[in-house]
């Protein structure tokens, strides 16, 4: 009771309403933008929060995660172009609503479907995240390192569809986070001379780089083919009687939501397809599917809404990420010298209460701003490619420059845009290598060092500790089984071509 | 088969050099019983391991068959020009200043984007410039770059 008196309070004495509102309309805005992905849009948000109180900030950056959701969906029903992945189911009904002179109606469903995933996201996301945390108090300096083993193997497991690539991204991004002085003895390390990389590379500019700035160089002079939606189209929410026939969809939409938030590397995409899957086969009339079905927009919408919120649960518990959307939010995390864990609920309980309490504020907000930002959004969505590539070049530019008020920080995001661009040529994923940026000095390689430190020197203390046990068995058994699935993959392939 | 060739050999380049870097990390008498050098030794062995793996599966693999179609992407040529523009945006800021390199950059994008020249992308690109540095400068009274010029 006291926690939700605390809320009430921080809602009028704070300024978690505005960075609330915020960071959900430039989530709808960007979402809604064809090309810009929910973790684009948090990466261009991230340089304007850094001058933020770290609690606006991550306000600002978790409701621009359920901004960008609902933006996503607004392009797959008009245009049959999803805004981001998690979107991508949605198009198979929304779109067939839309050519049947229901769009207004498939928005309103995805609208609303949000609202409903949005508030199951956050209720799992408040019951399960202090509990867990205090796992993390069990916790010494190898089970930290164990841990960051772990989620850096999972990651590199489920990110790609080759898990050496997933590993040479990690690597890579381990690499990285090397470059500076060294925490422990205090020596340059990779600095070659400049004083500016002294202080290493802040992950915000490899997130920019690696997301934003190799979009637009993979994509440019690529022909748009968007359709131009109808600009009159306007939202129109469901009533009661076809809100309780999209109940039972919206249920297995934000159960599978909340299982797939928990699993790294799952994330929204593949959670919006098995919902949709899930919806079909547990509907009265499965035959609508794919022919303008609501409960075909409403599951996998209601999906990716409560992945938004239930993501969140293994980044604010162990400080896992369990998508690219986490990440970057990982990113803003530590910007504020935030680490996630236990101490982030006791010594930062206020940035938690707004959290949630900014979460609860954009879930119910998103009606309202949803309904009004549409037509600003399909203004958008009909501007030429190269205005919206321009502009999101000179916002990338800017935000950055803000950062350090350094144009040495430019250069850095532009050599990660170049990074990134080779990294998609070879199809190395970006997760494991920003998570490498993200976890490798504070969590893994300290925490390694720190145990040795402990030990004199003894590798033994690794094995003394059967928390860090399980997790590297773990991280064995996730690769092992991976390179297993490969493997078979290979021999399908090779049985196919025969 | 021939990208993860090529692919294993920019790894094991980059492990390499990697490697000489990291031989050249000072000695410091804090030094605790890793050192500075430790974590970047073993990433460098690691990730040439990795890239030999690479290398020897795309050997000894089965050619590609018919893969899902991937999203149509811009030749290198042209992504590397678009590369280039933003690294032309540092010189001209630092000259120039905020507004003119900006506004400079709102044209040339449009422009490399085969966007026809036209009075109103000049003056959508005058109008962004302003505006940015509307945003930046007036309202979040974030300072912006100052060139030697404005």
């Amino acid at each position: 009771m006291d926690q939700f008196t605390h809320a009430l309070t921080m809602l009028v004495t704070t300024p978690v309403v505005p960075a609330a509102i915020g960071g959900l309309i430039w989530g709808m805005l960007g979402g809604a933008m064809p090309g810009l992905s929910a973790s684009i849009t948090m990466a261009l948000l991230l340089p304007f929060t850094y001058t933020l109180a770290p609690m606006p900030a991550i306000v600002m950056l978790a409701t621009c995660y359920i901004g960008a959701e609902y933006g996503g969906s607004i392009p797959a029903i008009l245009i049959r172009t999803p805004g981001t992945n998690a979107a991508a189911a949605t198009v198979l009904d929304g779109y067939e609503m839309n050519r049947q002179g229901r769009a207004g109606e498939a928005l309103g469903i995805s609208l609303w479907s949000g609202v409903v995933g949005g508030l199951f996201g956050l209720t799992m996301l408040i019951l399960l995240t202090e509990p867990l945390s205090r796992l993390a108090l069990l916790f010494k300096p190898t089970t930290y390192f164990g841990l960051g083993i772990l989620g850096l193997s999972v990651i590199a497991s489920l990110s790609s569809k080759s898990l050496l690539k997933g590993l040479a991204a990690a690597i890579l991004g381990l690499m990285i986070a090397t470059i500076g002085t060294d925490p422990i003895s205090g020596v340059s390390r990779f600095t070659f001379g400049v004083p500016d990389l002294l202080d290493g590379i802040a992950p915000l500019f490899i997130m920019v780089g690696l997301y934003a700035v190799t979009e637009l160089m993979t994509r440019t002079g690529v022909a748009s083919n968007i359709i131009k939606p109808n600009a009159s189209i306007r939202v129109r929410l469901p009533r009661f009687p076809m809100m309780k026939r999209i109940a039972r969809s919206q249920a297995i939409g934000c159960t599978v939501g909340t299982f797939e938030g928990l699993m790294p590397g799952a994330g929204g995409t593949i959670a919006s397809f098995i919902a949709y899957n899930e919806a079909k086969r547990w509907s009265k009339h499965p035959e609508k599917f794919g022919h303008g079905s609501e409960e075909g927009v409403a599951g996998p919408e209601a999906a990716n809404n409560t992945v938004a919120s239930a993501s969140l649960i293994p980044l604010l518990s162990f400080g896992i990420p369990a998508s690219n959307s986490g990440a970057v939010l990982l990113g803003g995390l530590l910007i504020h010298g935030l680490l996630p864990g236990p101490r982030l609920f006791e010594q930062n309980a206020d940035v938690i209460t707004g959290l949630y309490a900014g979460s609860f504020i954009a879930d119910i907000a998103q009606v309202v701003i949803g309904i009004l930002v549409l037509p600003l959004c399909i203004w958008l969505v009909n501007r030429p490619k190269p205005y919206r590539s321009a502009f999101i070049f000179a916002l990338v530019m800017s935000g950055v420059f803000t950062v350090h008020m350094s144009l040495f920080d430019v250069g850095i995001v532009l050599s990660s845009g170049l990074l990134g661009y080779f990294m998609k040529y070879f199809s190395l994923p970006f997760l494991p290598a920003v998570l490498g940026v993200v976890l490798g000095v504070h969590l893994i390689e300290s925490n390694y060092r720190r145990s040795l430190v402990l030990s004199g020197g003894d590798f033994h203390i690794f094995l003394e500790d059967p928390i860090a046990i399980a997790f590297f068995v773990l991280a064995a058994i996730i690769m092992i089984g991976s390179l297993v699935n490969e493997w078979r993959a290979a021999q399908a392939q090779r049985a196919s071509l025969a | 088969m021939r990208r993860d060739l090529v692919c294993s050999a920019v790894l094991l380049c980059i492990a390499a050099l990697y490697y000489l870097a990291a031989t050249g990390i000072q000695v410091s008498t804090l030094e605790d019983e890793i050192g500075p050098r430790g974590l970047p030794t073993v990433l460098a062995a690691l990730l040439a391991m990795v890239a030999i793996v690479i290398g020897v599966r795309a050997l000894i693999a089965a050619p590609a068959g018919v893969g899902a179609a991937k999203e149509a992407e811009a030749h290198w040529l042209r992504s590397l020009g678009m590369l280039a523009i933003g690294a032309l945006y540092i010189p001209v800021a630092t000259v120039l200043g905020y507004w003119p390199a900006l506004a400079l950059l709102l044209v040339a994008v449009p422009l490399y984007e085969r966007m026809k020249p036209s009075w109103r992308m000049f003056a959508v690109a005058a109008g962004g410039a302003t505006f940015f540095w509307l945003l930046f400068d007036v309202v979040l009274g974030v300072r912006q770059p100052e060139g030697m010029i404005f």
